[in-house]
């Protein structure tokens, strides 16, 4: 799949800049009073067309999080989400109307997505009418041909429920891709199949997507970030600790490095620390001089290894003491 | 050391073709066992029956269940076969067994928890179903949540207040509570991230050593397989294999 090509020169489908998003949360009774739970805390990232970027971490670091904001559906505390460009984020729901058609997203439940009642070819048919303005003579033949894409040519008139997971999954991901989609994020497209399955659908989604469209992965799953993604970004307590490309570089950042083989040291204690570094408390590197250092700063992204891997990590250890270059133009 | 349970030469047919052929695992006391597999071998089936729970038609073609620990006989005598109705008696008889000799740890927690049971009240009837019942309740809930790194004021939590790692642990609170010989662990691991999910299989292990319980693990992820299975049963892929729903 890395033989997609990416057009890093171009300006980026996605750009992301200081993104902060705070939840209100009630409380435990109506008179409690609210919580302020930090989601997101200063995130950017730029997907240039044809890239597939992963968003990973645990749960509660925040991917879901940003990957809604990217489309619109959650607004952002503070910063900017830029689409192709144009300004996203801070528009009224009726100037972004027109244009989500191009912006579309994979939901992690399949089966929730989908309409019991229709079968694949009708989910298909309805969006190319209803969203791609498609004439209706013209969305069947269209619907089918993507359909047999995905591998589903025998599977038409099958209802959701007459699907088995991987093939509910295909559908949702036909009718994104039958819209031509600019940017796509796919929030855990493959949650809750076997791995064996899972690869069908990645290729099935990642081999299909239209050249030059920006793909944003969200997952758990490393291996996937491995084999299809041409940057991955490590998530921790909503910001990003690690921004690599696993062709040329190994993560470094200990959390990073946990998350992509979590037997390969202690499993964290926790709990993150809410000041300084987030990972100091369990953090092998944060010791001796730099104990206090990591503590009292929040480390950011810097650039480690050569300046052609754009391989960036947050930590004191980890990066040369130098001021971080300003923001270079991701890939 | 007497094994927990021998499953021997277990065939399991559904109408049209062969579900399960011939699979044999035993688990011993302190150690696990690992079921492996691609989708659709059957592994699910076959922790299924080894509780007793055989609910395909026609069912049980072959095989023997032995509970050795407990005594010499074969469960499935008469079963294999006898089609849904001997399979519906052998459910009532074990019965007993289940909750008490042998427990199950679902493969998502948040939904196999009642939601509308507290976590406490849903552990102390895990914990009506020991042989003997433990002189302090409410200490005994405190330190089962204890042991699964669960604070106290856990107990009085709904399951849907908890987060996807928290209802795995409670979960399998649940599933040790009533001290249980062997403990059948359906892919503890699903849903989890991938730092969550070394934390829980570990947990499962130390909790079932600690106990001197066997476990019988289900899982697909061939890393934990490899650093935590004293046995491994590897099951072929189904007969024809397809997408199967």
């Amino acid at each position: 799949m890395k033989a997609r090509t990416v057009q890093a020169d171009a300006p980026p489908v996605v750009t992301v800049q200081g993104l902060v998003k705070t939840f209100r949360r009630a409380g435990r009774w109506p008179w409690s009073p609210h919580r302020e739970v930090p989601a997101v805390q200063g995130v950017d990232l730029r997907v240039a067309p044809g890239e597939v970027v992963a968003l990973v971490g645990q749960s509660g670091s925040g991917k879901t999080t940003v990957s809604r904001i990217v489309l619109g559906l959650e607004d952002p505390t503070a910063g900017a989400v830029l689409l192709e460009g144009q300004p996203w984020s801070e528009l009224p729901e009726a100037a972004r109307r027109p244009r989500r058609v191009h912006y579309q997203y994979v939901p992690q439940d399949a089966m929730g997505a989908l309409d019991p009642q229709q079968t694949a070819l009708e989910h298909i048919v309805e969006t190319l009418v209803v969203l791609g303005g498609c004439p209706r003579g013209e969305a069947g033949p269209r619907a089918q041909a993507m359909l047999e894409r995905l591998g589903l040519g025998a599977r038409l008139h099958a209802l959701p429920r007459e699907l088995s997971g991987g093939e509910q999954r295909r559908v949702t991901l036909a009718r994104v891709l039958a819209l031509d989609p600019r940017l796509v994020v796919a929030d855990e497209p493959t949650s809750g199949l076997d791995p064996d399955r899972r690869e069908s659908v990645l290729e099935a989604l990642i081999g299909n997507l239209p050249p030059g469209a920006g793909c944003i992965l969200v997952t758990h799953d490393m291996s996937e970030a491995r084999g299809w993604c041409h940057r991955v970004l490590a998530m921790l307590a909503g910001r990003v600790i690690e921004e690599v490309d696993l062709s040329v570089a190994e993560p470094v950042h200990p959390y990073a490095r946990i998350l992509f083989d979590p037997w390969s040291a202690p499993v964290p204690r926790g709990p993150l620390a809410t000041t300084g570094c987030p990972f100091r408390p369990d953090c092998p590197l944060a010791v001796g001089d730099l104990a206090a250092r990591c503590a009292a700063e929040v480390p950011t992204l810097r650039t480690v290894g050569p300046a052609a891997h754009r391989h960036r990590v947050a930590c004191h250890a980890l990066s040369a003491d130098r001021p971080s270059s300003p923001a270079p133009a991701a890939p | 050391m007497e094994p927990l349970v021998v499953l021997e030469g277990l065939t399991i047919r559904a109408p049209s073709r062969l579900l399960v052929q011939d699979v044999s695992l035993e688990v011993q006391a302190r150690r696990v066992t690992a079921l492996v597999g691609p989708s659709g071998a059957g592994k699910s089936l076959t922790a299924r029956a080894a509780m007793g729970v055989l609910d395909v038609e026609p069912g049980l073609e072959r095989g023997s269940l032995r509970y050795p620990a407990l005594g010499p006989d074969d469960w499935f005598r008469g079963v294999a076969g006898g089609g849904p109705r001997a399979q519906r008696r052998l459910l009532v008889a074990t019965r007993h067994l289940r909750g008490a000799y042998v427990s199950y740890s679902p493969q998502a927690a948040s939904s196999a928890l009642n939601p509308a049971r507290t976590i406490g009240r849903q552990l102390q009837l895990a914990i009506g179903r020991r042989a003997q019942a433990p002189s302090a309740l409410a200490g005994e809930i405190r330190a089962l949540l204890a042991e699964v790194g669960l604070g106290p004021e856990v107990a009085h939590a709904l399951p849907g207040e908890l987060s996807g790692g928290m209802a795995q642990r409670a979960a399998l609170a649940i599933a040790i509570a009533p001290q249980p010989r062997l403990v059948i662990a359906d892919e503890p691991e699903t849903g989890l991230d991938p730092v969550l999910r070394r934390a829980v299989v570990e947990l499962l292990v130390t909790v079932c050593r600690t106990h001197h319980a066997g476990l019988l693990l289900i899982s697909h992820h061939q890393s934990t397989v490899d650093r935590i299975a004293d046995d491994v049963v590897t099951l072929p892929p189904p007969p024809g294999a397809g997408e199967a729903p």
